[in-house]
């Protein structure tokens, strides 16, 4: 099932409500084959329900999609065979070892054995985890746990990748390999979508940044663009963020808290 | 000691009970009716007994029996306290054991600014909140209520006072062994490997075994009045056991013996004390303790090509079920089920083995046959059917986003629990066999209902387990919302009963009765095929229905 069609992503008038707090708010949204796309925005802004839509994991109120060419509504787990995901703090079973799981979710994923067993060993080595994988999971920092659950993501080879907030409790030496790994992904073709509320990453990982404020998206494009759009040229991703999410008035907050 | 902060803590503990699912926790309202319930039901039922026994008591004339009576009442008082010390540290105990070994569960109070004193006293009190707490407010009404007739005052309230201390040293106890064994299991995996998992899942068993069996030798036997005889028995021979001192007390107090009760209550006291700060002691030391890390595989990792693929599972499908074989043999709450065909073996067997001296009825040895051959794997098969989606817990997002789909789901989850039903009707039907030696016949006809009544309550049970499947695993894995659990278990009865209908006619050939109900004369194996049927369409349709819910619960992804 090879995706074609322009868009690795299409959501048209994606919303979602929990009870009376709306989640995600009427978003359209196109994400290019082979981006990089960031989904920035403060807490409780919308950034994970959307990746969780975008995968299936929550359906949305309304609106319509369609994921690597297929239709999410006909067809959820053939778009789940082709996309890699990594939720925000993940739960692994902690009962297996770091080992055992990735074996298990290479076989959950129908990859062959010789394949699974030289990626796993790749990574392993890649991201520092040799020597602990016959550890269980229980035993593992919340650093090694993400490592693991990446791992797991990027193993079957997926055609889009979905990741909440990827580079969480990762060391610098692993969150630079993520970086350049995806960069490298991008450059065959395969897609990202990552959620971070850090402006720094933001910038230096993505291709193109989606401001999420409230559940709507406030501006979309590249680091060009949004600075043309916040009316702010030659500045910074954190002055562009504070403009449009109208958060300006950060001293007379930081003062009132110091009294 | 801040008591308000023990308060804190406790009331915390109680409220990790909630249920929490999508929509209702949003502006929470608690709804406190169960537990009025519960402990005004507890102090209901306790007045009336004590009511009925002392109206009965205050009608007898003046005659030896009434003397009797109000002895048997005294011992009774006596013995309530180490009843209640047993049950609560079997209780607090089962429940230490269902604790997930995820270490999100009680970790807060570690860095909040609170003592291990307050934490050690608060825990304490927790582990008895619930059930023990409401047996004895059950005990205490009815004893107090009782004494007005008796005209025990006194006696009532050491004896009030008695059970409250025991629930507590009971819990003291068990958090004493919890810090404990936590240490100890963290050496013991350092030092053996992979072995740990399996010194881990045997003794997990053995310990439990003999709780169980403990448990049941002083629960079954014949009466109240027995276990009574035997505590007040056994407690006067080990005087000098501490966690009899409560029932010493009141021994003495009975008794008249001033100087023995005063002792013995200030030794109560003292050794409560003891306890308890022990209790703080261990967990200052070892509560932050966090066992080592299992190390399970060292050296070159070689993918496995597993037996399932040639029964016709899909990678993904063989990849479960294997995933849930380890969680089976290596989560403790899951460890559990383990028990129940162990315990089904066991209690009957001590009282079949008891009975041998005296000439065994051959019904008796009829219904044990049938019990031991029969029950243990569609037992097994509602236990873990029910459980078996639930089992995932906040892991579940990994299903919600791989490419699984529900017919395999379904398959994969259907199969692990045959397979782990049939493992343990087998092995309980060997012993059962070797132990009673059926007729080969009746051993057949037993063995293949159990068959069918695995393939039958397990398709009903998966169904409700992916139905009502709850992933919230603090403070304990709850696998599966109680009501469905219910509901569930009154099906599965229900639906046995018609699976085994035919051989009714067949059971009643078996034994002899004195009196003959007119039923039709069946074939044995006409009977077992009619029931093979009933089974199928069972099983089918609960199947099929599996389907549908499974479906649901793909696309609905509660995260
Ligand atoms: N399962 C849920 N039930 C109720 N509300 C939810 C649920 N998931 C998310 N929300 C709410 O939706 C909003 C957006 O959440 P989320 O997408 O997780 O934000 P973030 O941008 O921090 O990832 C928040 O207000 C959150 O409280
Ligand atoms: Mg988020």
């Amino acid at each position: 099932m090879v995706a074609t069609g322009e868009y690795a992503a299409e959501l048209r008038g994606i919303a979602k409500r929990y009870a009376d707090i709306v989640a995600v708010d009427y978003i359209d949204l196109d994400i290019k084959y082979g981006e990089i796309l960031g989904l920035l925005g403060p807490n409780g802004s919308g950034k994970s329900t959307t990746l969780k839509i975008i995968l299936g994991l929550v359906k949305p109120d309304s609106g319509s999609m369609k994921v690597l060419g297929i239709n999410a509504e006909e067809d959820p787990v053939a778009i789940k065979r082709l996309v890699g995901y990594v939720p925000e703090s993940p739960r692994l079973y902690e009962f297996l070892t770091g080992l055992e799981y990735l074996d298990f979710t290479g076989d959950i994923y129908g990859i062959n054995a010789s394949d699974k067993k030289t990626r796993i060993e790749e990574y392993l080595e890649a991201l520092d985890l040799e020597g602990r994988e016959g550890d269980m999971i229980s035993s593992y920092s919340q650093g090694m746990k993400q490592k693991i659950a990446l791992i797991s993501a990027f193993l079957h080879k997926p055609k889009l990748l979905i990741l909440d907030e990827p580079l969480n409790a990762l060391d610098p030496k692993s969150a630079r390999i993520v970086k350049d790994l995806l960069r490298e992904l991008a450059a065959k073709g395969v897609t990202a979508i990552l959620s971070t509320h850090v402006l720094e990453i933001a910038q230096a990982m993505c291709d193109r940044i989606a401001i999420l404020y409230e559940g709507r998206i406030l501006a979309l494009g590249n680091m060009e663009e949004l600075r043309k759009k916040a009316q702010l040229p030659g500045s910074n991703l954190e002055d562009v963020f504070l403009k449009l999410t109208g958060t300006g008035a950060i001293k007379e907050i930081v003062e009132a808290l110091l009294k | 000691m801040n008591l308000k902060n023990v308060l804190r803590l406790i009331s915390v503990d109680v409220k990790s009970g909630r249920l929490i699912r999508a929509g209702i926790f949003r502006r929470y309202k608690e709804r406190r009716i169960y537990q009025y319930l519960l402990y005004g039901g507890a102090c209901i039922i306790g007045l009336l007994v004590g009511l009925a026994v002392g109206n009965l008591y205050s009608r007898l004339p003046v005659s030896e029996e009434k003397t009797l009576l109000h002895q048997t009442a005294q011992q009774l008082f006596t013995s309530l306290p180490t009843i209640v010390l047993l049950y609560s540290l079997v209780f607090t105990m089962m429940g230490q054991i269902q604790r997930s070994g995820i270490k999100v569960s009680i970790q807060p109070p570690y860095w909040l600014p609170i003592t291990w004193g307050e934490h050690t006293l608060a825990a304490s009190f927790a582990h008895i909140i619930g059930l023990p707490l409401a047996s004895i407010v059950l005990l205490s009404t009815a004893v107090f209520s009782l004494s007005i007739f008796l005209a025990e005052l006194p006696l009532a309230t050491i004896t009030i006072l008695a059970l409250l201390a025991s629930a507590f040293l009971a819990s003291t106890t068990t958090e004493i062994f919890r810090v404990l064994q936590v240490r100890i299991t963290g050496s013991v995996y350092k030092s053996s490997g992979k072995v740990a998992i399996w010194v881990r899942f045997l003794g997990s068993l053995l310990f439990l075994v003999v709780f169980y069996i403990v448990w049941f030798s002083i629960s079954s036997g014949s009466g109240l009045i027995t276990i009574i005889e035997t505590v007040t028995g056994v407690q006067g021979a080990v005087w000098f056991f501490p966690y009899v001192w409560l029932g010493m007390t009141l021994s003495s107090f009975i008794n008249g013996l001033t100087v023995q009760t005063i002792i013995f209550s200030l030794a109560s006291i003292a050794f409560i004390l003891l306890l308890f700060y022990l209790a703080v002691k261990f967990n200052t030391r070892f509560g932050l303790y966090e066992p080592p890390a299992i190390t399970v595989s060292k050296g070159v990792y070689v993918p496995k090509t597993s037996l399932l693929g040639k029964f016709g599972f899909s990678s993904l499908e063989a990849a479960v079920i294997r995933k849930d074989f380890k969680a089976f043999t290596r989560r403790r709450e899951l460890m559990y089920t383990f028990i129940m065909p162990i315990i089904i073996i066991i209690a009957p067997l001590m009282q079949y083995l008891g009975m041998l001296g005296a000439s065994v009825p051959s019904e008796a040895s009829l219904f044990l046959v049938a019990w031991i051959l029969l029950a243990p794997g569609p037992l097994m098969a509602m236990m873990v059917g029910i459980m078996i989606i639930g089992e995932e817990g906040s892991s579940v997002w990994l299903f919600y986003s791989s490419p699984i789909t529900t017919r395999s789901l379904v398959k994969c989850k259907y199969a692990f629990m045959c397979i782990l039903s049939f493992a343990v009707m087998l092995i309980c039907g060997a012993i059962g066999i070797l132990v009673t030696r059926p007729s080969l016949q009746l051993a057949f006809t037993l063995l293949i209902e159990s068959t069918f009544l695995i393939f039958a309550l397990g398709a009903v049970s998966l169904r409700a387990g992916i139905k009502g499947a709850d992933f919230v695993e603090t403070p304990r894995p709850r696998m599966v919302r109680p009501l469905t659990s219910v509901i569930n278990t009154l099906m599965c009865m229900l639906l046995a009963v018609v699976t085994v209908s035919p051989l009714i006619p067949y059971a009643m050939s078996l034994i002899s009765l004195p009196f003959t109900i007119p039923l039709p004369e069946i074939d044995v194996y006409v009977a077992i095929s009619i029931s093979a049927v009933i089974a199928f369409v069972i099983t089918f349709v609960f199947y099929r229905m599996a389907f549908k819910n499974a479906a649901e619960f793909l696309t609905k992804a509660e995260v």
